[in-house]
């Protein structure tokens, strides 16, 4: 007799099923499968007899597999737009970002002392020293703001099952706003902007970013599933 | 008819007949909690098998109305054998009393025009 759950499980791992969802739609249908036997049993069908219709019943374990994934990819917004989702909504995403990196950094420098004092923050950005160190804290941020909306996308993918080359297009994307956009702290200036020529500092490492985090992702997916499919075989 | 639960789920599209896998499973969790397979038979017989769910698909539907905070589901073991079983909230059963009123405003109306066109 085939077996039907391995079969199933496997393939929920390769279209990209998130794990905590394998285990519980494989418990079930196992569940299910179990309820369907018990009943042929009980209609005087011999043990192997039950079996088989318990598997015909529920068809094909790849194409169920299927069947879950659509259902689970549907049963989000964005698993059911996924096209707006990785590929225009990146773009809506960066000015909320913006300005909470502001915010940030406001409250960075509000909590090194500065209490919006007027002449506190002037003599502050008058050391070179200090001013150093918020520049550098602010490039940090923009860094870390870049792989946060990069890693949000491929959260959000994971998350509705969509398949890893929509996960790819987000990061894209990221890339492309990554690079043309600026955003710049100067002595007595922060400014934000978008342009081709960004005179920043390496404007192509920021364009680089998301794809570092898409590949971190794809490496963390297959370790995953792996893993996961190492402990079911043992 | 097999219930296409992948169209129930777009709630962007008003179409009443996408609500009905909604209205059933709703309807009977109102009444007592339940497993998944017990959903599906009680839906196969209630219905005299004019509408079934997929073996299995159901599942996925039960996780989104979770997601959607209308069901919830607890661990359970009964006569040794261990499931998940779904009870409808707060929040589900005013969903289902939305659909019911929705059901009953169409199908009076469906009524209506089938006893036009025979008279």
């Amino acid at each position: 007799m085939p077996d039907f759950i391995e079969p199933l499980r496997r393939r929920l791992v390769e279209l990209g099923c998130p794990m905590k969802q394998v285990r519980r739609l494989v418990r079930e249908v196992a569940d299910h499968r179990e309820d369907l036997k018990q009943t042929a049993v009980a209609e005087g069908l011999s043990g192997a007899d039950a079996e088989a219709r318990a598997n015909a019943l529920l068809g094909d374990p790849l194409a169920l597999a299927e069947q879950l994934m659509t259902a689970l990819r549907r049963s989000t917004w964005w698993g059911r737009h996924y096209v707006v989702t990785f590929s225009l909504l990146p773009l809506l995403v960066y000015p909320v970002l913006w300005a909470l990196l502001l915010l940030v950094e406001m409250l960075l420098e509000f909590g090194l002392g500065y209490r919006w004092d007027a002449k506190k923050i002037e003599v502050a950005v008058n050391n070179p020293v200090t001013f150093h160190h918020l520049a550098t804290a602010f490039q940090w941020m923009d860094y870390a703001a870049i792989a946060l909306v990069a890693l949000f996308f491929c959260w959000l993918a994971r998350r509705s099952a969509v398949s890893f080359k929509w996960m790819l297009t987000a990061c894209a994307v990221c890339s492309a706003i990554a690079v043309i956009t600026w955003g710049k702290i100067e002595p007595h200036s922060f400014s934000l902007g978008f342009s081709m020529n960004s005179h920043l500092h390496m404007p192509w490492f920021r364009g680089v970013i998301p794809f570092l985090v898409a590949v971190a992702m794809y490496v963390f997916q297959r370790r995953t599933r792996r893993r996961f499919q190492e402990k079911v075989a043992v | 008819m097999v219930i296409g639960i992948m169209a129930a789920m777009k709630k962007t599209n008003p179409s009443f007949l996408n609500g009905v896998p909604e209205l059933l499973v709703l309807r009977l969790l109102a009444r007592q909690e339940m497993y998944g397979y017990q959903i599906v038979e009680e839906i196969r017989t209630r219905t005299g098998e004019a509408l079934a769910f997929g073996e299995g698909c159901i599942y996925p539907y039960l996780h989104y109305l979770e997601a959607e905070k209308q069901v919830s589901s607890r661990r359970q073991e009964v006569e040794g054998r261990n499931r998940n079983y779904y009870k409808l909230t707060a929040r589900g059963r005013k969903r289902l009393e939305a659909l019911t009123s929705e059901w009953n405003r169409v199908t009076t109306g469906v009524s209506l025009l089938m006893e036009g066109q025979h008279a």
